[in-house]
Formats: C-alpha cells, structure tokens, sequence
C-alpha cells in the first residue's frame, strides 16, 4: 500500500509562504509528475513529502499513515536527486549499500540487494569504482540504483535528468518509464521541462506559486486546460494567444473582435456562462491547429518573420499587422512560405477562450 | 505557530553542532574580555584590586612608556605594512608571468621564511645583526659604512632591524594571496588589453590592482591586526630596547602585568588600546575599500 | 621582446626576484652553518662550517630534558590540532547546514570578535587559569586555543562547496545527523581537514607568548619556549641555539615541502 494523501498542505519560511495549502491524492503505482516553472514550489513540495522539509501546515499520509513527523528514512521512501548526490568517497557498490548498512541489515542480504539491482540497471561492471570514474548517464543510474535497493513504496525524482544532455535524456526518460513498468511502484516526479511530463506521466500536477493549477491526464490537460496557464505551459511551442473583445453575446455563442486583426470578427460556442459584452477575452490556439485560410471561421493575415524548418514540420515565426507575435506549425506546401505574406485560418473547434482573470470559457 | 518535530530536531542539531565552539569561546574569550573591560577600571597592585574610575584612563595621557610603546607600535605599522604590501605585490606580480624563468624556485625561496618559527627567525636575526655580524661584516667589505653599526643597541637601527625581520618574514604570506587572486583572473583580459595598447604597468594599475582590491584589503586588516599585537620578535630580539625604542604596546602590557610588580588595572587599559585601534583602522580601510568601489 | 626597456625591465626583475630570493634563503643558510661553530665564531660572522656541530647538538640537548620537552611540543601541537580541528568543523557545519537568524547573528558576532587582538585578551585569561588553578598545566595551553574564530570561518567557507543533497541523501538512507558528519562529511571533506590540519598545527607547534604565560616549570617547557629561553640569557650560545633553531623549524619545514600544494591551500583557504 503506498497511496499518498495531501490535505491542505503549507509551508512558509517565516512570513513567506511558498506552499499554499495543497491537496492532492496520489493512487498506489500510479507514476505522477508535479510540473510548473522554477519558483512554483514543486520541489518544496516533493521534499515535504520526503521528509527533508518540516511541514509548516496540512496533513501528508503515505499508506494511510500520517507522516509528518516521520523521519524521512522511515517513510518508505527513495529519492534520487538532481545532482545525484553520490556519496564522492565510496564505491557504486558502497554508495548502493549504505542505506541498509545503517538499517543494520545483514553483509550478504546487502550484497543480496545491491547485486539484484545493479542486474536490473546493468551496473555489474561499474560495481567498484567510485562515481567521479562514471559518465553523467551512469551516476544517473547508480543514483537510480541505490534507490531500488532500499525497496521503497514510493520513488521521489527531483529533476533527474536536468544535468544531462539531450540525447542522453531522451534514453533515460525511456529507461525510467520502462523502470516503472518493471517495479510496479509509486513515483513521484518532478521536473520544469513540459515534454518529460507529457511523456513520463499517468498524471501530471501543474504548479504555480504554491498552488496546484489543474490535476489530470497528459492529454487531458493538453486537450482540456482548465486556464491560461496551463493551456501555455502544456504544449509546446506554447500556445498562441490573442486579445480580443466581445461584441456579441448570447444564445449559446459568442462573437469577437480581434483587437489586434482589424476587426476580423469571429464566433464561437459557448455552454457555460457567457462574457459580457464589451469584455476583454484572450483567444488561444496551438500552432498546431491553424488550418489553411479558408476553411476555419475567419482567416487572418501575418507577416512571415522567420521559418524554422524542422524536416517533418516547420515552424513560423509571424506577426500580426499590429505587433503580436504568432507561431503556426505547418506540415504542408512549406516551400511557398519562403514569400513574406501568410494567411491562416482559426479552426472552429480548437480554439480556447479565456477571461480577464485567466479561467476558461466552455 | 506549532513546530513539527523535524524542524524541532533540526533547530536543536543546529545548536549541538555549534554549541562546543561557542561554549569554550564565551568561556576564553567573551569572559575575559568583559572582565578586561571591567579591570580597566580598577586600580591597585597584584591582586589587590579598587575601583578607580578613570583613573587609568588618565594615567594613560600622562604615561611616557605608554606614549612611547604607542608611538612606536604606530610607527611600525606605519613602516612595515605598507613595505611589506608593496612588496608582495610586486613579487606576485612578477612570479604570476608564466614565462618568468624559474618562477617555481622564486615563489618556494620568497615563500619559505613564513614556514620558520617565530622564536627560531627572531634569534637568526639577532645573531646576523650582531655588533660583530655578518651585516656588518659584509657591509663593511662591500664599504657601504666605515664602522660596525651597533644595529641592537641605536634606537634607530634596532627599529629597523625589527621591521626588517617582520618583513622578511611575512612578506611571502601575503605574496601567497596575491598570486592566487591573480591566478583567478581572465587571462583574456591582459589579452584584450594587449591588443588595445595598453602599456605592461598600466595593465598592472588599472587591471590587477582594482581586481585585487578585496584580497588586498583582506591582507591590510590581517597585517594590521598583526602588527598591533607585535610581541614575540621584539620581546626576543631587544626585548623593547634600547631605553623603550622597540617597546611594543603587547610587549608593555606584558612587562605590565608579568614582568613588574603586577598592575593588571591599568594593563587591562592599555590593551583596551589596541582594541579600540584595530577596531577603527579595520573601519577605515573598510570604508576606503567601498569608496573606490563606487 | 627586442625592446630595449622591455629588455632592462626584465632584467631588473630577475635581479630583485634573485635579491629576494637570497635574502629569504640566506637565514637558512646561517643556522645550519651556525649549528657548527661556535657561538663566538656566529658573532663573528664566520659563514662557513665549522667542527662545534657535536658539540653543539650535545649541549643542545643537555641544556633541558630534551624528552620531555619534544614531549610536550608534540602532545601540545598534536592534541591541540585534533581538537581545534574537531570544535571548528562541527561549528562550520552547524552554521553552514542549519541555516536560522539567529545563529547568523552569532556568526557576525564571532567575525568581529576575529579583531580581538591577543593582547586584551592575556591578563583576563591568566588570572581565570589561576583561578581554575591550571596554570602550568597542558589545559591551561590548550583550553584557550581550541575555538579558533579563523578556523570555524575557514570550515564555513569550505562548507559552502560541501553539497547538501549529499546530506538530503544521507537523511533518506536513515543517517542521524552525527553520522552524515562522521561518514559522510568528514570523508568528503578530507583536503580542507588536511589543509587545516597544516594551519592549525603550524600555529600551535610555534605558539609562544601563551605558552610563555602559563607553563612556568622547566618540565613543561616546549620547545618553542626552550630555545627562546636559551636565546633570553645575557651571553646567549648561539651555536647551541641554532641547533634548537633547526629543530624547531624542521618539523614545519618538512610538512610544507611534503604537502606545498596543500599547505598554501590552507593559508588561502580562509579568503576564497
């Protein structure tokens, strides 16, 4: 049993508060990753949960047991870290080892555990040197193997991968992935990079200041942003958004003019409560989703800055006749962007619309 | 606000680790300061203490010796740290060109007199000064003077005898932090500068010596301090003579309360002195150093 | 660096540097050469080797209870060393790794107690020896000098570079927290012990005006204070000292040219 349970947890640092007041229910085995921009209190969080940062206010249950007094070794609870935070002068062997040496577990169930998990990550032929002798992706793995030594419930990632280069985080976002598949654990995952969220995670915690923004599946937060800072964060290139002010009102739609597009109005569908008239509403469309002008509700016109061509797709770089800043991707009659105009059209069922206050229109 | 017993255990870590260091400070350190602070108001011989009021304070002002060792201790500093500073600069300076021939054996050489001990050094020198010493030996053979200089015994002379001795001694020291801070700068700034015609001693003004500007301070305070409390040299070399021309204020406090009848009162005074001393000039340099920051 | 000026100012370097280098090395010189004469040929300015060096060592070493006073040096150095080590490494971890207002209030109280000059310090301290009855006692010597205020910063600095996520880790594999200190940050941090070790030993191996305070019988001399004695009488032998001059050196001499690297690290540790 290794659910966890967050009620109202805070933390604050004499009069700041940088966690305000999370809760969250994390499934048994369930792989979740707590994503958001630097300063969104997601590694906080993920050391409250470890134990190594006392929690200000709230309740953390592991496995149905309140935790918040617990000492981070008695919570059933692995972490690897950034830095990976090796132990410079002991062996992998060693650094695996050490943690049951101090929960005085026998010589040969160590050598037992440490081998079993060194098969598991093929570190047998790295078992006796010391991490300064290993490559950025080994001492990954050692830090990944003495978390699997200590058997743990629930696995704590705190950006594991962000020390190492590109190529070589594509492997180990594919190595832990298939790692969780294989132990059949709790991972808690933190990381400020998008794309390891989306790929990685059954359930993604996007954070900001403090609080927990949506909950949800990958492609329920890409499909479905509850607002404007999901709908930006999630996605990449991000989102483009357009201000724009509501002329009409009612009947189940809305009709806006696009501040910045001379007027071009457009309609959209609504099933919630609707905007007033004479709102300020921001209009948000992926790059992905311009169709071909022409066959959306209303085309605009830009003016082509820079193509990045990326072989499958491209990307442009485009501004409005005013100044905003628009990225379309494009998989089709590509070589023709090489002239300066563009007119793209905004789809009729992808498009997001959300308030002043940044929430979403349904 | 309710603590959690992690940050009660961790506030109370944080305090067992502290706490061996500052026991035995507050105990050898802060203790006796204070009880310093409070002697210095008191008059009276050996353990026989009253309380006087200012009465040291004005004993002070009318005290040659005290006058004496202060002017002296004033003027050592005055000489010796400025010499010395300057000196390990340019030696720095000069060892930090990587293609200087035999850089290694200079550094070692200039550095080795700081590794010497204090007692060891100060009776070296006494034996190389003496009336009948090799200086004056070779002096004489190179006739640089007519006759033997009695370096221990003129005031003069034995003034700079001790400051010589200082200086040979620390100079390397300081040298030491020179070349680290000079080996942390760019190298492609000399470059850039090289290429814009900027002269070898302009690169050494306007470059080296603002870069340097926080170990140089650094070295100041710490010399400072130092040559305040000198004690060891002068009390092995001249033991603060001829007639109280070497006289250090350490070394007065010393013949205050352990060489004469004990007056630890007015001892306490004077070195209440040297308190207040390091205190402003330590200020002083600090405030210069901001200053040519801004 | 066919300019003239370049020329002759490369010249005038090597010649300082040379002059500086002599007179650096030449007291050197004139102890070992001093050990052999006689104390009448050193004032004499006699500067080359003489038959008196047996003679010299042999009186050296009659002059004290040589035993005894290595003895002490040793013990005093040494154990003086461990401790000092040992009390500032603790509190550079604690005010490093326990971050709290109010022990960085504390720490900038000890900075500026750093200027606290010896001197105010001496009276006070003798008297409170006196009181506690140990004067003339190795404690009286050590007591004093074991919060070193320079070393505590010295291990501070150093812990800065000291990963905490080291610790985190340790905390996760179930340390408490004397045993992160004791198997992981002592091991960790072994080159900046070493390099204190030298500071700290170097300082206590030439202590004298404390000592010279406080141990007042011949049995507790060091030797420091030996030879210092030696030199304080009206017809001082300077051969005999000099002897006493070199065993006082050699130990520091030896340990900056096993470990020069680590040594300077040590004296520059303080200011990075």
């Amino acid at each position: 049993m290794s659910s966890l349970k967050l009620r109202a947890v805070r933390k604050s640092y004499g009069n700041v508060e940088v966690i305000k007041g999370v809760n969250l229910d994390i499934k048994d085995k369930e792989f979740v990753v707590f994503v958001g921009p630097s300063g969104c209190g997601k590694s906080t969080l993920l050391r409250m949960i470890a134990g190594l940062e006392p929690i200000t206010g709230g309740d953390l249950e592991i496995g149905g047991q309140r935790m918040n007094d617990v000492d981070p070794s008695k919570r059933g609870i692995a972490m690897v870290f950034q830095s990976y935070a090796l132990y410079p002068h002991m062996t992998v062997r060693e650094n695996m080892g050490f943690a049951l040496r101090f929960a005085r577990v026998p010589k040969e169930q160590i050598a037992k555990q440490v081998n079993a998990a060194a098969r598991i990550l093929a570190l047998d032929p790295l078992l006796d040197r010391y991490p300064k002798e290993l490559s950025g992706g080994q001492r990954q793995r050692v830090a990944i193997g003495r978390a699997i030594v200590r058997q743990p419930e629930v696995f704590l990632f705190d950006e594991p991968l962000s020390n190492l280069d590109a190529e070589l985080r594509v492997h180990m976002r594919i190595e832990i992935a298939r790692l969780h598949k294989e132990l059949q654990t709790t991972i808690i995952y933190v990381t400020h990079d998008q794309v390891e969220a989306m790929t990685l995670a059954q359930t993604i915690v996007v954070l900001r200041d403090g609080i927990i923004e949506q909950v949800g599946r990958p492609l329920d937060l890409y499909d479905d942003p509850a607002n404007q800072f999901v709908a930006g964060f999630i996605g990449s290139p991000k989102m483009n958004f357009m201000a724009t002010s509501v002329v009409a009102s009612g009947k189940g739609s809305v009709t806006l003019e696009l501040t910045h597009q001379g007027k071009t109005a457009i309609t959209l569908p609504l099933t919630g409560p609707l905007p007033a008239i004479g709102d300020k509403v921001t209009l948000g469309v992926r790059p992905e989703h311009f169709e071909l002008a022409g066959s959306g509700i209303a085309d605009i016109a830009l003016d082509i800055d820079v193509a990045e061509h990326l072989g499958a797709t491209s990307y442009i770089y485009a501004n409005t006749a005013s100044g905003e800043q628009i990225i379309v991707e494009r998989e089709e009659s590509r070589h023709e962007l090489e002239q300066s105009g563009l007119s793209v059209a905004i789809p009729a069922t992808k498009a997001y619309l959300f308030d002043a206050a940044g929430q979403r229109l349904r | 606000m309710a603590q959690s017993a992690l940050a009660r255990s961790e506030r109370i870590n944080g305090w067992l680790f502290v706490m061996p260091a500052l026991v035995l400070l507050g105990i050898f350190m802060v203790y006796p300061i204070l009880w310093s602070l409070w002697m210095s108001f008191q008059v009276g011989r050996g353990m026989n203490f009253s309380f006087g009021g200012t009465a040291n304070i004005m004993r002070l002002t009318q005290d040659p010796v005290f006058l004496r060792a202060l002017s002296n201790t004033m003027l050592f500093l005055a000489m010796q740290v400025p010499i010395m500073l300057v000196l390990a600069l340019f030696f720095a300076n000069a060892l930090n060109d990587s293609k200087l021939w035999g850089r290694g054996f200079f550094r070692t050489a200039i550095f080795l007199p700081c590794v010497t001990s204090l007692v060891a050094y100060s009776v070296i020198f006494k034996s190389i000064f003496a009336i009948d010493g090799i200086a004056n030996q070779t002096l004489l053979v190179l006739h640089l003077i007519e006759n033997p200089i009695n370096w221990l015994s003129d005031p003069f002379w034995a003034r700079v005898v001790v400051i010589t001795a200082i200086t040979w001694r620390w100079t390397g020291y300081n040298m030491i932090f020179y070349l680290a801070a000079m080996q942390n700068i760019d190298r492609s700034i000399y470059e850039a500068a090289r290429i814009d015609g900027v002269p070898a001693w302009a690169r050494f003004w306007f470059i080296t010596v603002p870069l340097l500007k926080p170990v140089i301070l650094f070295t100041s305070v710490i010399s400072t301090i130092g040559t305040l409390q000198l004690f060891d040299e002068v009390n092995l070399l001249t033991q603060g003579g001829p007639s109280d021309a070497t006289l250090t204020l350490s070394l007065y406090i010393y013949n205050l309360s352990f060489r004469f009848m004990p007056s630890f009162g007015y001892a306490a005074t004077v070195s209440y002195v040297i308190v207040i001393l390091v205190g402003i000039l330590s200020l002083i340099q600090f405030i210069v150093a901001k200053d040519r920051r801004a | 660096m066919s300019n003239p000026i370049a020329l002759i100012g490369r010249a005038g370097t090597y010649l300082l540097l040379s002059l500086a280098a002599f007179v650096s090395i030449f007291p050197f010189f004139w102890m070992v050469v001093g050990a052999s004469n006689t104390s009448a040929d050193i004032i004499r300015g006699k500067g080359t080797p003489g038959g008196a060096l047996w003679d010299n060592i042999v009186k050296f070493v009659n002059s004290f209870d040589m035993v005894r006073v290595l003895f002490n040096s040793f013990l005093l150095a040494g154990l003086g060393t461990v401790l000092t080590l040992l009390v500032a490494s603790m509190a550079g971890y604690g005010f490093e790794m326990f971050r709290s207002r109010f022990r960085e209030k504390v720490f900038g109280g000890l900075l500026l107690m750093l200027s606290i000059p010896f001197a105010a310090l001496m009276i006070p301290l003798f008297m409170l020896m006196a009181q506690l009855k140990i004067i003339n006692t190795y404690q009286a010597v050590l007591l004093p000098s074991i919060a070193s205020i320079f070393i505590i910063f010295y291990f501070r600095q150093a812990t800065k570079a000291f990963p905490s996520e080291l610790r985190d880790a340790a905390k996760i594999d179930g340390l408490k927290e004397w045993q992160i200190f004791l198997y992981v940050y002592m091991p960790v941090m072994r080159s900046t012990y070493a390099a204190a070790t030298i500071i700290v030993f170097m300082a206590n191996w030439n202590s004298y005006l404390w000592p010279l305070i406080v141990l007042q019988t011949n049995e507790m001399k060091t030797l420091t204070l030996a030879v210092a004695t030696l030199a304080a009488g009206y017809t001082p032998d300077f051969g005999v000292i000099m002897v006493g001059a070199i065993a006082a050196t050699l130990p520091t001499l030896i340990i900056f040219f096993l470990l020069q690297r680590r040594f300077v690290e040590g004296m520059l540790g303080a200011v990075k």
